[in-house]
């Protein structure tokens, strides 16, 4: 089953990238970027997995536990996050970061290469990793969950990265496609913070798809709308979408500080919480959104929503907010 | 609120590869496709892999981690190792070619495409990534000059009296020269749009594959200009001298081609088909087959020179790159 749904994948692959991009590519005189084309066509199919698995996990859960249903008349404002979502798993957000910070990847690796620095490797840290892929992609994934709860706290911490940070927490109607509602200039300093990591740690492996896969859905699913909760033990494991619900309430017992003190950070492990003691479970399911935000940042379009929360991070800078 | 897994590089934290796991099987080669004993070293770079395919049989034999990337690999100039390029991984992998066993490996910055001078006393790196070029003592791998050579250093030819080292810039559609004994930049000249595979040839000088055109460009080695153009086919990628140096093989990545050149009057005349936009590519034992890399198809193919024709398509890893007949003994 695998094998053969492997075959038609690579097919498909194959076709769309020598039928459609590759010769356009060189009509277009773009052939320099003809490797990293490929890896984005890769990108691209495996964000539509990811949107399409998330689908079909997180869908019926959301329609046969809700937390929250819709009042007759209130209007939807899930396709904003429905646009963010396909922008970012198909490609384009990622290929806006790459255009804009290319020329600084070339420039911070030669800045590197100069001073002697040569980026380490967990392998290359621990040798006895060699032999133990499976074993070495995990603890990848253990540093850099850590690195994005860290990255987390400080998106609450300071104004200015809470006025981008905002865009994500102002949807009051949560459901599974929230995930990717970030601001684009938070995408890039999340390139930046990654950046930072793999000087100390190296790039990750990159044979795992399908752990990858789950990662995502698991990611989507902590946002979804659904009553569910992983128990005692497995929501100390793994962030549940009730543990992520009590992140995301409205209003947190702390008061207007809350957004600084918040809880409930981490975005796939539960113990950088419980380790830094901002873990919080039980409860009830909270209403979800930004007190502190602007209707429009709460019901505005893609477009909307990112300028208003251009705005929001430039009054932040300026010591206005 | 989420985070994805940068891959090679923190740009568009991203990156999920997406293909699921290489093929290990080989069922459907076909039996004695090469006619004399070898092992044929495949650099799967998205897998962070070489496949080790035996080459009479097509059968993978093994297959070798590396850490990252692997694309390009060469043998050590006393040929009792290969050595292949990390370049996301920034190490070089040493390999014993007779059984692939890993005899060391090396600390060094992104190692793209990479080339031993002709006396084997120097060893220049072409570091696409961070637009230099680095010079090493081949002996001891000690860096010895790095030039930033802007933009996008690509692959890597020698001039045979170990003086210059000439590097294709694939973004600004130059080639460089490099004096090798002391680092300095001897001039840059303009060459056909995205250039890849450059030789020196002793014959015609200069000649460079330019991918984002159709066609190999011929330049004076003293000083770049561009002398002749040889026409082969859309995307042509490399240029590899036959063992008998009768002829030049051209890939062409878009085309998917490979286009035979006389050495003599660089004349195109043949053009094979080879499927998966080919890459690399290497001769078998005997010199009667071509065994090229299919760069987003995950196969190897193997060409019978006399024919023309594709006789066997042999599953390998992801993005299947560099690729290197060793031959055995009978």
């Amino acid at each position: 089953m695998i094998g053969w749904i492997g075959e038609a994948w690579l097919d498909l692959k194959v076709w769309i990238f020598q039928t459609l991009l590759l010769p356009g590519l060189y009509s277009a005189g773009w052939m320099r970027w003809e490797e990293d084309a490929f890896e984005w066509l890769d990108f691209a199919l495996f964000g539509a997995a990811t949107v399409l698995v998330s689908w079909i996990v997180c869908g019926p859960l959301e329609a046969a536990l809700p937390v929250e249903r819709r009042a007759p008349g209130e209007r939807s404002t899930v396709g904003t996050d429905v646009t963010y979502t396909l922008l970012n798993r198909l490609g384009l957000v990622p290929l806006f970061a790459f255009v804009a910070l290319q020329p600084l990847e070339v420039a911070w690796e030669a800045l590197l290469a100069n001073a002697g620095v040569i980026p380490l490797t967990l392998e290359t840290m621990l040798p006895a990793l060699r032999d133990w892929p499976l074993l070495t992609f995990a603890l990848y994934v253990v540093i850099l969950d850590f690195a994005e709860y860290w990255r987390h706290r400080f998106q609450h911490r300071f104004g200015w990265w809470w006025a981008l940070h905002s865009v994500h927490h102002a949807q009051r109607q949560m459901t599974f496609w929230t995930d990717d509602r970030n601001h684009l200039i938070d995408d890039l300093i999340a390139g930046f913070w990654f950046a930072g990591v793999a000087v100390l740690i190296g790039v990750p492996p990159g044979q795992f798809p399908l752990l990858l896969l789950v990662m995502r859905v698991m990611e989507s699913l902590s946002h979804a709308n659904v009553r569910l909760d992983f128990g005692r033990v497995g929501g100390r494991l793994v962030v549940s979408p009730h543990f992520h619900r009590v992140h995301h309430a409205l209003d947190h017992d702390e008061g207007v500080d809350a957004r600084v003190h918040g809880c409930n950070f981490a975005v796939l492990l539960p113990i950088w919480d419980m380790l830094f003691g901002t873990a919080r479970y039980g409860g009830a399911y909270p209403p979800t959104g930004d007190l502190s935000g602007s209707e429009s940042l709460a019901t505005g379009s893609w477009w909307g929503t990112q300028v208003e929360g251009a705005k929001r991070f430039l009054r932040a800078l300026a010591g206005r907010a | 609120m989420g985070w994805s897994f940068p891959r090679r590089s923190f740009l568009a934290g991203a990156a999920a590869s997406a293909a699921l796991p290489a093929r290990l099987s080989a069922a459907t080669a076909p039996q004695a496709i090469s006619p004399r004993p070898g092992l044929v070293y495949v650099l799967n770079s998205r897998d962070a892999t070489v496949s080790v395919l035996d080459a009479m049989t097509g059968v993978e034999k093994i297959r070798v981690p590396t850490l990252r990337e692997p694309h390009h690999l060469v043998y050590t100039p006393d040929r009792s190792e290969i050595v292949l390029g990390d370049s996301a991984g920034n190490e070089f992998q040493f390999l014993d070619p007779a059984t692939a066993a890993v005899t060391r490996r090396l600390r060094i910055s992104n190692p793209y495409h990479l080339l031993f001078s002709p006396d084997r006393t120097m060893l220049t790196v072409a570091s696409l990534r961070r637009d230099q070029i680095d010079i090493y003592d081949a002996a001891t791998l000690e860096l010895r000059h790095r030039l930033a050579a802007p933009d996008m250093p690509s692959h890597i030819a020698w001039s045979p009296d170990n003086r210059v080292t000439y590097v294709t810039l694939q973004g600004n559609n130059r080639i460089a020269a490099v004096e090798a004994a002391t680092g300095r930049l001897l001039w840059t000249a303009p060459t056909g749009k995205t250039p890849a595979g450059i030789i020196h040839d002793a014959r015609h000088g200069l000649l460079v594959a330019n991918m984002g055109e159709d066609n190999v460009t011929v330049h004076a080695p003293e000083d770049g200009r561009t002398l002749a153009k040889v026409r082969t086919a859309a995307g042509a990628h490399n240029v590899f001298p036959s063992p008998d140096g009768l002829t030049l093989y051209v890939t062409n990545r878009v085309a998917s081609t490979i286009t035979a050149l006389d050495a003599g009057t660089l004349a195109a005349v043949r053009t094979m088909r080879a499927p998966g936009a080919p890459d690399c590519l290497d001769f078998s034992a005997d010199g009667g087959q071509l065994w090229f890399t299919q760069r987003v198809a995950n196969r190897v193919g193997v060409i019978d020179i006399e024919t023309g024709v594709v006789i066997a398509n042999l599953p390998v890893g992801r993005s299947p790159h560099g690729i290197l007949f060793h031959a055995l003994p009978a």
